[in-house]
């Protein structure tokens, strides 16, 4: 059956955001990382934004939720755009890389991408079936 | 040969809005599968007919939006 869904977007591929990070000029290095935060304390974080102000980006994979969490030092924010702002433009970025690479995947070709006025993004992707 | 197309909304808090088009039977679910498995919760889901068929009885069937508010 068509249908129409709502999905509220959760960072659960690697893969998508390492793509969406980097699409927001910040490649994040991989690996087991020290995100580095306030007077020298640290977490060990799977990916990290190094940062030249000493308080890394960090995001550690929560495997009770199944979905990738930020984690920062956000006294030390210093960020052109808020905590909040900065995670909403990644999500919308994420979702963007982890549906073009599903459609791929599943055969379909972009139709269309543009973005609109108010900042919404619109894919179209089409298969013929036979 | 049937052409199936599915448009997306990002929106710019990642929301994301998904309505397939052009599809009948169960062949539209593994590529939505796919993709919300990757994305998350849907919050929402309906089939497109009842959409569209929502539209001209909008006024009777509207949800009061005072439904919430305190007593």
């Amino acid at each position: 059956m068509s249908h129409f869904s709502t999905v509220q977007t959760e960072l659960r591929d690697r893969q998508a955001l390492v793509e969406a990070l980097t699409d927001l000029g910040h490649p994040p290095a991989e690996g087991e990382l020290t995100v580095r935060g306030y007077r020298g304390q640290s977490v060990v974080a799977d990916l990290a934004i190094r940062q030249d102000s000493g308080a890394d980006i960090g995001f550690r994979w929560n495997a009770e939720t199944g979905c990738y969490e930020l984690v920062a030092d956000l006294d030390l924010w210093r960020q052109p755009v808020p905590v909040e702002r900065f995670l909403a433009r990644l999500n919308q970025r994420y979702a963007l890389r982890a549906i073009l690479a599903a459609s791929t995947e599943e055969g379909f070709q972009v139709m269309e991408q543009r973005q609109h006025v108010d900042g919404t993004i619109e894919l179209v992707v089409s298969r013929w079936d036979g | 040969m049937a052409q199936r197309t599915i448009r997306f909304q990002i929106r710019p808090d990642g929301r994301v809005e998904e309505l397939v088009e052009g599809v009948s039977g169960a062949g539209c679910e593994p590529l939505t599968e796919r993709i919300e498995h990757r994305l998350g919760t849907v919050q929402q889901r309906r089939s497109t007919s009842e959409a569209f068929a929502a539209l001209p009885l909008e006024a009777p069937q509207g949800q009061p939006l005072s439904q919430h508010s305190p007593a």
